[in-house]
């Protein structure tokens, strides 16, 4: 039985529109209720339904073989794991974004507002500046508006958001989206299988 | 059952492993918990980025509590001229946790041969690793690489350090389209990326994968390792796990320790690597003038975890007894003797036993 976490929500819906058009899918996976585990049996798998944000943590603890997760939660959780197959959908980047009108001042350290402040600590790092992170847990945008935050790192995607905010992307720091990833143990137990199984998925893209 | 079932996995490997190497005249080498602080801080890029703990003795040198054993091997082995320690050890590191920055211990067990490594040495020491995952596990896989391939070969890059190293993670990862991408961004020759990208996607025993290997090679440095990859496969073929060795690209360890074969050990059973090692020159040279080494680890921690222990409850017999004892003690002896275990109290509640006797007037009944 291969165990596959996939992300509940948005994300997930693609996700299982993509399983079900590779012919991997199952007719609980598009419609689950509220079950959160379930089998097909006949093709040996067995699908987990998580928190977009747990997928790469079942997996590289290894209560799931493969699964699928955003970039920007494999760059935030630096997870050693394998990461085979961009899927190329919940494409989005992760910017740095400011008030319209924000000038940095070189004198100080940049206050980031963010939810991934590994993402953003390593981003500065590379360019040699000095932050103070604020770490948020959701509506992001709203730091620098109450002065809590000169900027934020946070994930984009229209942008439509940041202009409703009074807002704009100063910059893109990293491309996101969705990937097949796997845990490296099971990997090589099963490594026909879950090639066969990306390769699949690979040709569902195309 | 035997002991394997009901003693804990770490303390059965620590039993039974020592005996496999000895049988090979690896012999044991015990150190001190702690060394000199400044003896770590001077091969800090060696050990695991986690904080060191340290202490000042009574004398007032910074002492550290150890947080890698090979270090402390390659310092302090007796070494000759031309010949090749061959040692292991079973003991504990203190390292801290990166998600929870608590410290913990560590046990470890590994095997290390120092001075000349030749071809024979290497190849015993690898077939040392198969012995070790074999008594951890019937259902293992030693996974085999060599840092001349393609470490070396993104080495050689017209690239700066920092995309050099996302280069060789993407190839840890299996990232055939972050390689791709990375590749293209920076304009490389597309023969460059279909190389790198056949290094990550080749799998599958050492002699399945040699010919194609071969044919990825484009230097010396390359050829030569798949020359050692070759060397290995021919020795290790006559051995009962020949079949459990597989070349996988992404096995790639500390580029600052290793120089040549590298390899890790799983198990199916548990979701990361139980054993790692390879050839450590880089490490060994820098401390021991000209020394060359091998070795590997086996991380016990965490394997109890997946190999829970056979409980059959906690006595097999209960005897209930009032405040009269006088002439119980005989009678649990009389049990024990005969092979059972005992356990005596007032309440059963709780106990898991097989059988429960009550202890009235000097009789059990």
């Amino acid at each position: 039985m291969l165990n596959i976490a996939l992300p509940k929500g948005r994300l997930g819906d693609k996700v299982a529109a993509l399983f079900d058009s590779a012919g991997l899918g199952c007719a609980q996976l598009s419609d689950p209720g509220r079950k959160l585990v379930f089998e097909d049996t006949g093709q040996g798998l067995r699908y987990m339904l998580v928190k977009p944000s747990d997928v790469a943590i079942y997996v590289a603890h290894g209560a799931a073989d493969v699964g699928v997760a955003g970039k920007d939660v494999l760059v935030e959780g630096n997870y050693d794991l394998y990461e085979l197959l961009d899927l190329g959908f919940g494409r989005c980047d992760m910017c740095i974004a400011a008030k319209n009108g924000y000038v940095e001042d070189p004198t100080r350290p940049v206050r980031v507002a963010t939810k991934f402040p590994n993402i953003a600590s390593a981003y500065y790092r590379s360019i040699n500046r000095e932050i103070e992170v604020i770490k948020l847990n959701g509506s992001i945008e709203i730091a620098p508006l109450l002065g809590l935050s000169d900027v934020i790192v946070d994930i984009v995607e229209t942008g439509a958001t940041l202009k409703e905010n009074d807002l704009r992307v100063c910059e893109k720091i990293l491309p996101v989206s969705a990937r097949l990833i796997a845990n490296k143990a099971s990997y090589r137990f099963a490594a026909d299988r879950i090639d066969r199984m990306s390769q699949t998925l690979k040709g569902a893209l195309q | 059952m035997s002991y394997r079932d009901t003693m804990p996995k770490e303390d059965v490997l620590a039993l039974e492993l020592p005996a496999v190497y000895e049988s090979f005249s690896y012999r044991k080498y015990s150190m001190a918990k702690f060394e000199e602080y400044s003896f770590y801080s001077d091969h800090r890029k060696f050990l695991p980025d986690a904080g060191i703990i340290a202490f000042n003795n009574s004398d007032g040198r910074l002492m550290a509590l150890k947080p890698d054993i090979t270090l402390s091997i390659v310092k302090n082995a007796k070494l000759t001229e031309q010949g090749c320690a061959r040692l292991y050890y079973n003991d504990t590191v203190y390292r801290m946790r990166e998600d929870t920055h608590d410290y913990r211990e560590i046990r470890q067990i590994g095997a290390e041969a120092l001075g000349q490594v030749d071809a024979y040495t290497q190849a015993e020491l690898c077939y040392l690793a198969l012995c070790s995952l074999a008594k951890i596990d019937p259902d293992f896989i030693l996974s085999v690489s060599h840092m001349g391939l393609a470490v070396h070969y993104a080495d050689t890059l017209p690239l700066s350090h920092g995309l050099k190293k996302q280069l060789i993670r993407f190839v840890a990862s299996k990232s055939l389209h972050e390689i791709r991408s990375l590749c293209e961004g920076q304009r490389l020759d597309p023969e460059i990326t279909e190389r790198l990208c056949g290094f990550s996607a080749l799998r599958g025993t050492l002699a399945e994968v040699l010919p194609a290997l071969t044919g990825l090679c484009v230097d010396q440095t390359m050829r030569e390792a798949a020359k050692e990859l070759a060397a290995l496969e021919r020795e290790l073929s006559g051995t009962p796990y020949a079949d459990r060795i597989c070349f996988d690209a992404s096995v790639i360890n500390h580029i600052d320790y290793y120089n040549g074969l590298i390899f890790q050990g799983s198990v199916r059973r548990c979701p990361f690597p139980v054993l790692s090692g390879g050839r450590y020159d880089l490490l060994a040279g820098r401390i021991r003038a000209r020394a060359q080494a091998i070795g590997f680890a086996v991380y016990l921690d965490g394997l109890n975890l997946y190999y829970p222990t056979v409980t059959e409850g906690d006595a097999d017999v209960f005897i209930l007894c009032g405040e009269d004892t006088a002439g119980l003690l005989e009678q649990v002896r009389a049990l024990t003797d005969a092979g059972k275990t005992v356990r005596v109290g007032k309440d059963p509640n709780g106990v898991r036993a097989g059988q429960i006797l009550r202890y009235e007037e000097g009789k059990l009944c």
